[in-house]
């Protein structure tokens, strides 16, 4: 049925009123949960402050089949500080100084312009970073539970790669090789947790713009796959690199995220969705001739995608089957050819995994997962394959009351056929004393994300004394 | 008469075990049977719920010694026992956590999740790594999760006679697993415990692995009435394979305080206390 523009004028308008509507309810809601929690804050009194700190120490050791060389050694300190109110409410503060003795991984070598100003963390000269890690507040209030501030989101049951865990950023100035604890970009946002007809509801209300951040030109892990980075192309006199668009309306940017989850018949079950940018920098080109030949300009910029997904996990005998799987509805992949659509190719993408432990060995668990991205309604021709498949294989062994730990982790893609095995053996000496080694090989095609750092193999001795 | 004979003799070698097994079991002058115990033990009061700070001091054949304060709590949902553990120190095992819940039915498994502070996952158990220790104690899944109780599933029970555990009279009774599988799982060839026919709690048990060396001996060396309920404050589990030791001494018991039904949850065991 054609709209007449009058009514199509008066449609427009009566759903900007919604819309807005809907909005002002948002925002209100928002409102009156940091009113309550500050109220609360406020009005409780201390009754309990715990303060622990840890000290970890590293020196690391670089190996290819050219040298075998000392490459880095790091120092970090992490205090956490909790302050606990006569009403449940608590306070938790998590800082981290961390400093680094090698140039290539220096905290500055990073894409800094991917973090918020209000989640940046101080650089210190070339080699040390103060950052507050996390810094929220959290209170029950009938039947909600806020969590409000600096903080880590952990979605999905997935092991060593990320398919759910994405509400967070993370960085990859080591590429995948810190723990996802330390590598992931904690964020200032709003996290209400409720119970609904049987269903443990999550809602996330994340105004930190902060994004993937990846390592700098020169840096130790700067990637460099055809897979990650546009390739130089014959015929291309120069090449511009622009500053990072950013999003920048704090609030009709904010990412939103609701999840649903129970436990029905012996199952883990959830169900997730995310509004939310796209972490990774879209690399868009454009190119011009000039009396030099051909100048390409790059642009990195943000995209926003929903994500619809869920997960599952539940324990058969010896067995614990688990899995998750994500949609996204827009994504934006490096174009084969060099003038297509800016040097990219839209489409959607479905990623999956599906884990299998094994605990039949006494204080061992054997595990395995399959990852699967596929790529889907692509306007032209990719880089990457249509399908991309990775498996992993993790076993882990505890010794004498587990104060010894051994673990053997390999993850293999095979569509490049590269991949990462990690060795570490960590032996606890006292309650707050730990120290650790481990090995951690690239193999395969450069061209593929693990081989590309081929040539930074390492092995790495580690301390850390906690204290309280 | 030659097959008289024969069938005489056929009977002692295969019947009368069997007959002088049920004897004992049924009536060793004329002490309850093993079921019977086993049945006393698992209907004492254990109040509905509980709360209770628990310190776990672990100690190998060296003399280091490794130290965990956690919270636990328990609670009863008609039959179904819900337990989740929370460790407060020290730091590199802070915000670990450890949900069960224990079904009354025998032909349901039980669900056990691990909170892991380091991945910031709430990790799925299979509940046949019951045999595996837990965290570093002398102590398994299986034994965490039982507390006081006996497991009449997977054990047959019989009195074998009477005990003493510092000067305290008592029953001794032995459980053999009722299956192949079960031992393995367990990893115990059979246990002896003796107990405390007053209060009917077990004052001392050993343990056999399943090549049938002795593995551990497990002594309560406190009992005491708490708000009307006998309750243990000292465990002393001695490992006698590796000549790790174990101490679990509870304090801040508390049967009276409600227990909120969402602290039993994943959610909760990742929110930490």
């Amino acid at each position: 049925m054609p709209v007449l523009p009058d009514a199509n004028c008066k449609l427009q308008s009566a759903k900007k009123r919604l819309l807005t509507s809907q909005a002002g309810c948002y925002f209100a809601f928002i409102r009156a949960a940091i009113i309550t929690a500050l109220c609360t804050l406020f009005s409780a009194s201390l009754y309990a402050a715990q303060w622990q700190s840890s000290v970890i120490s590293s020196v690391l050791w670089s190996a290819s089949s050219h040298n075998f060389k000392q490459q880095n050694y790091q120092f970090t300190v992490e205090p956490e500080f909790i302050l606990r109110f006569d009403n449940n409410a608590k306070l938790t503060a998590l800082g981290r100084l961390r400093s680094i003795g090698l140039d290539a991984l220096s905290p500055e070598g990073v894409t800094d312009k991917a973090y918020s100003p209000f989640s940046k963390p101080l650089f210190i000269g070339n080699s040390s970073e103060l950052e507050l890690r996390e810094f929220y507040v959290e209170f029950p209030s009938d039947n909600f539970y806020f969590t409000l501030g600096k903080q880590q989101v952990v979605w999905g049951k997935a092991d060593g790669l990320k398919v759910l865990d994405i509400v967070n950023p993370q960085s990859y100035r080591e590429f995948i090789l810190e723990d996802f604890d330390d590598s992931r970009i904690p964020q200032w946002l709003a996290n209400i947790e409720s119970n609904f007809r049987g269903w443990d509801t999550q809602f996330l209300w994340i105004p930190d713009q902060s994004y993937h951040i990846l390592a700098t030109d020169d840096a130790l892990y700067t990637p460099t796959s055809h897979l990650m980075l546009p390739q130089s192309q014959a015929g291309v006199s120069s090449v511009e690199v622009k500053p990072f668009k950013r999003p920048a309306r704090t609030l009709m940017d904010s990412d939103v995220g609701l999840r649903l989850s129970r436990f029905w018949r012996g199952w883990d079950l959830t169900l997730n969705y995310l509004y939310q940018y796209d972490n990774f920098a879209l690399l868009y080109q454009r190119r011009s001739l000039t009396s030099h030949g051909l100048h390409v300009e790059i642009e990195p910029q943000y995209r926003r995608t929903h994500v619809l997904g869920g997960s599952f996990s539940n324990a058969f005998d010896h067995w614990v089957l688990r899995g998750e799987l994500a949609y996204f509805s827009n994504r934006y992949f490096l174009a084969e050819g060099p003038s297509t659509n800016n040097g990219l190719s839209k489409g959607e993408e479905i990623s999956y995994v599906i884990g299998l432990d094994w605990a039949g060995l006494e204080n061992t668990l054997i595990s395995g997962q399959l990852f699967q991205s596929v790529a889907l309604n692509r306007q032209s021709a990719t880089i990457r394959d249509k399908t991309d498949s990775t498996v992993s294989l993790l076993v882990n062994h505890t010794l004498l009351n587990d104060t010894i730990e051994l673990r053997f982790v390999c993850l293999a893609n095979t569509n490049i056929g590269d991949g990462l095995v990690r060795l570490r053996a960590s032996y606890e000496w006292q309650d707050n004393l730990k120290t650790w080694i481990s090995n951690d090989t690239y193999y395969g095609s450069r061209e593929g994300i693990f081989g590309q750092f081929d040539n930074n193999d390492r092995l790495t001795l580690g301390i850390e004394m906690g204290f309280e | 008469m030659k097959q008289t004979h024969l069938i005489i003799v056929l009977i002692s070698i295969f019947a009368l075990p069997v007959l002088a097994q049920n004897l004992t079991d049924s009536n060793v002058n004329g002490l309850p049977t093993g079921e019977e115990v086993a049945a006393h033990i698992n209907s004492r009061d254990e109040g509905k719920a509980v709360s209770r700070k628990l310190k776990i001091e672990m100690r190998d054949r060296r003399g280091k010694i490794r130290q965990r304060e956690t919270m636990s709590y328990r609670k009863y949902f008609a039959a179904e026992k819900r337990t989740v553990i929370f460790y407060l120190a020290p730091k590199n095992i802070k915000d670990t956590a450890f949900l069960t819940y224990d079904y009354n039915d025998p032909d349901l498994a039980d669900d056990q999740w691990l909170y892991l502070p380091a991945l910031r996952k709430v990790r799925r158990i299979s509940a046949s790594d019951r045999g595996d220790y837990f965290l570093g104690t002398d102590m398994t899944y299986e034994d965490i999760k039982l507390e006081t109780r006996v497991s009449t599933t997977d054990f047959n029970f019989k009195t074998i006679g009477t005990c003493n555990s510092k000067g305290k009279p008592g029953l001794q009774i032995e459980g053999i697993p009722k299956t192949q599988e079960i031992a393995r799982e367990l990893g115990y060839s059979k246990t002896q415990s003796c107990v405390d026919s007053e209060i009917w709690m077990v004052r001392t048990s050993q343990f056999w692995d399943i090549k049938g060396n002795l593995l551990k001996t497990v002594t309560i060396n406190d009992i005491e009435k708490i708000q009307g309920i006998w309750t243990q404050k000292n465990i002393e589990v001695e490992n006698h394979k590796t000549g790790h030791s174990t101490g679990l001494t509870f304090s801040e018991v508390d049967y009276r305080s409600s227990v909120a039904d969402g602290i039993f949850t994943t959610n909760a065991i990742k929110r930490g206390l």
